[in-house]
């Protein structure tokens, strides 16, 4: 009997809590096909997609986005792998610095950038190429909470430190025992976090904005400034990338599943 | 010449000295057992052999050449981790050709190796499986001749058998012996188990606080504890404190019975000595010429094949095995006991 009531108000809570989720997106979905008056049609979508500014905002922010990607790893699973190895003690001092993009306002540390980088000895808004060095630079830090988080707990899953002994016992260096033994461990992490690093520069919008870049985030507002059915579209699309995205992580790790890490 | 050499080893963390002035001398093929209790410096030395910790001073040596500030990478050592450490990405045979494929051999000559390997450990079958698909014990094998197949100058266990039960261990303590001595590879073994270092030895370094305590032959450590610390920590031990009473004679007294040992008392400088004997040592009853005494039985204990039976002699408290066999008649708590022990069984602390 106690049973049966809790999971009343489990489901009672639950279903409340889809609503207030799904509600909103139906009504945006809804409206998105509603372009052509009388029908429903995906015209909102064929009009946003023949866009040109659409395709070169959204082809930039996806290179910007791989790029980011890239320098995020190939920045954070070196520092991470190193902490844990030789200064475990620093990590407490990492993971503050890494939660500060979270704390400091984006507007704030763009403004700090501009300031910065747009006069001598480092200035970098003079050309789209320079800018582009300092929007991946800006994005990189944007997204070092998801990406460390998402390294440090794979990190945790493994006992980095006895495989990469075990590693360097066998004759490996240390670029080879995080190339062979550490990386391959870490794949549903790196990917977690790639993923959300990903999806964190595709929905940017303050750097895009003030840095003057054909990034995706400032594109969607000014389409929604200026446009009723096609931001709806828009969001729709934003969320299925993301969907996709999270559907590919849950894959991954789904299959990552089968083969427990015992390394530990 | 010896194979393996350290020499006056150091280590200290943050200023707190972690081992104390350690040497060794191992020869080629021989099997040498660290042990001690927690915290005692034995996995420090032992890593600073593989070269994961350096010492703060000292030289270690094997064949003559000095490998103290040579990164792990370049010793040729192989190392068998307490938790396994094999690679979860890989399988049985990769785990096992890891070694050779980062030296750049032949895919054959890895082939063959891993094969050779396996067939050491009885596992030919297990090739394609990964480490979460077998036991613990399989994948402690697969650790071991993953650590062998690189041909290493030295074989170091950290413990390897702590994490297993205590049937597997037993069996795969004397696989690492037959191993051991069909390869005939000097090796190190860390432990705190004495059973494992007592019954695998060739040689047993006892250590505490960072220090060594006693070197010798398994016998030697278990027969000749040569401190306390060695005496208590190996097997177990009867230590009364006594009256010295005719000392070039060895002769004490516990209470008002008196014991004679072996040998002159020494080094009485002050300090209290103790009469040590093995609770195996004592044997029931009085017999004429031997080292008698009587008390009252104070507790009985059980242990499978032994009967461990406390007495009470005037105050102090002393233990004796028994084997538990059937025609045991054990004493009731409290009754009148008598028992003895000969000259050589016993001696001073």
């Amino acid at each position: 009997m106690k049973k049966s009531r809790y999971n009343f108000w489990a489901i009672f809570w639950a279903s409340l809590g889809m609503l207030y989720f799904f509600v909103p997106l139906y009504g945006t979905l809804d409206f998105s096909l509603r372009m052509q008056k009388g029908t429903l049609s995906l015209l909102a979508y064929q009009t946003v997609l023949a866009d040109p500014q659409f395709l070169e905002s959204f082809s930039y922010s996806v290179i910007m986005g791989l790029i980011t990607v890239l320098i995020s790893l190939l920045i954070f699973l070196p520092t991470t792998y190193w902490i844990y190895l030789k200064l475990p003690q620093a990590k407490p001092l990492v993971e503050i610095i890494t939660i500060l993009p979270f704390i400091i306002p984006v507007i704030v540390y763009v403004f700090g950038l501009i300031r910065t980088f747009s006069r001598p000895p480092l200035q970098l808004t003079l050309t789209p190429f320079k800018t582009d060095i300092l929007i991946t630079a800006g994005y990189v830090i944007l997204s070092m909470p998801f990406m460390y988080r998402a390294i440090d707990v794979g990190m945790r899953s493994i006992d980095v430190r006895t495989l990469t002994e075990a590693s360097q016992s066998l004759g490996a260096n240390w670029v080879q025992a995080l190339v062979t033994v550490i990386i391959p461990n870490l794949r549903i992490a790196i990917l977690s976090g790639a993923l959300i690093c990903f999806a964190t520069v595709i929905g940017e919008l303050i750097l895009g904005d003030f840095l003057v870049r054909p990034a995706l985030g400032p594109y969607m507002v000014q389409v929604g400034r200026d446009k009723a059915y096609e931001p709806a579209a828009l969001g729709i699309m934003s969320f299925a990338l993301t969907w996709i995205c999270l559907g590919i992580m849950q894959l991954v790790s789904h299959g990552g599943t089968s083969q427990q890490i015992t390394g530990r | 010449m010896s194979f393996l050499t350290l020499s006056h080893i150091n280590k200290s963390f943050n200023d707190m000295p972690a081992v104390e002035d350690f040497n060794l001398n191992a020869e080629q093929g021989e099997f040498v057992s660290f042990l001690g209790p927690s915290g005692c410096g034995k996995t420090t030395t032992l890593r600073m052999i593989a070269g994961f910790e350096l010492p703060t001073s000292g030289k270690i040596s094997i064949a003559g050449q000095d490998l103290t500030t040579v990164p792990p990478n370049k010793r040729n050592i192989g190392m068998v981790f307490q938790s396994y450490a094999l690679f979860p990405n890989m399988n049985v045979a990769e785990n096992i050709g890891y070694g050779l494929r980062i030296a750049g051999k032949p895919k054959l000559e890895i082939a063959q190796r891993v094969q050779e390997m396996l067939s050491l450990i009885h596992l030919e079958n297990f090739s394609t499986r990964y480490p979460y698909q077998l036991s613990g014990g399989q994948q402690q094998r697969v650790a071991l001749v993953r650590a062998l197949a690189i041909h290493p100058q030295v074989l170091l266990l950290d413990e390897p058998l702590s994490a297993l039960d205590a049937k597997i261990r037993v069996e795969l303590r004397q696989e690492i012996r037959r191993i051991q001595q069909q390869l005939g590879i000097t090796t190190i073994y860390v432990t705190h188990d004495q059973e494992e270092a007592l019954s695998l030895s060739d040689r047993v370094v006892v250590m505490s606080q960072g220090r060594m305590e006693q070197v010798g032959t398994p016998a030697e450590i278990y027969t000749y504890p040569e401190t306390e610390f060695v005496a208590k920590f190996v097997g177990q031990i009867n230590l009364l404190p006594v009256d010295i009473i005719n000392p070039p004679e060895g002769l004490v007294k516990i209470g008002k019975q008196s014991v004679r040992t072996s040998r002159a008392v020494q080094h009485a400088d002050g300090h209290a000595l103790r009469l040590a004997i093995r609770p195996e040592e004592l044997n029931l009853g009085h017999v004429e010429g031997a080292n008698n005494l009587t008390g009252k039985v104070d507790a009985i204990t059980y242990l499978g094949s032994i009967v461990r039976i406390r007495i009470d002699v005037e105050g102090q408290l002393l233990s004796m095995d028994l084997f538990n066999e059937r025609k045991l008649q054990t004493p009731k708590i409290g009754d009148p006991f008598e028992i003895n022990f000969d000259a050589d069984a016993c001696w001073l602390l």
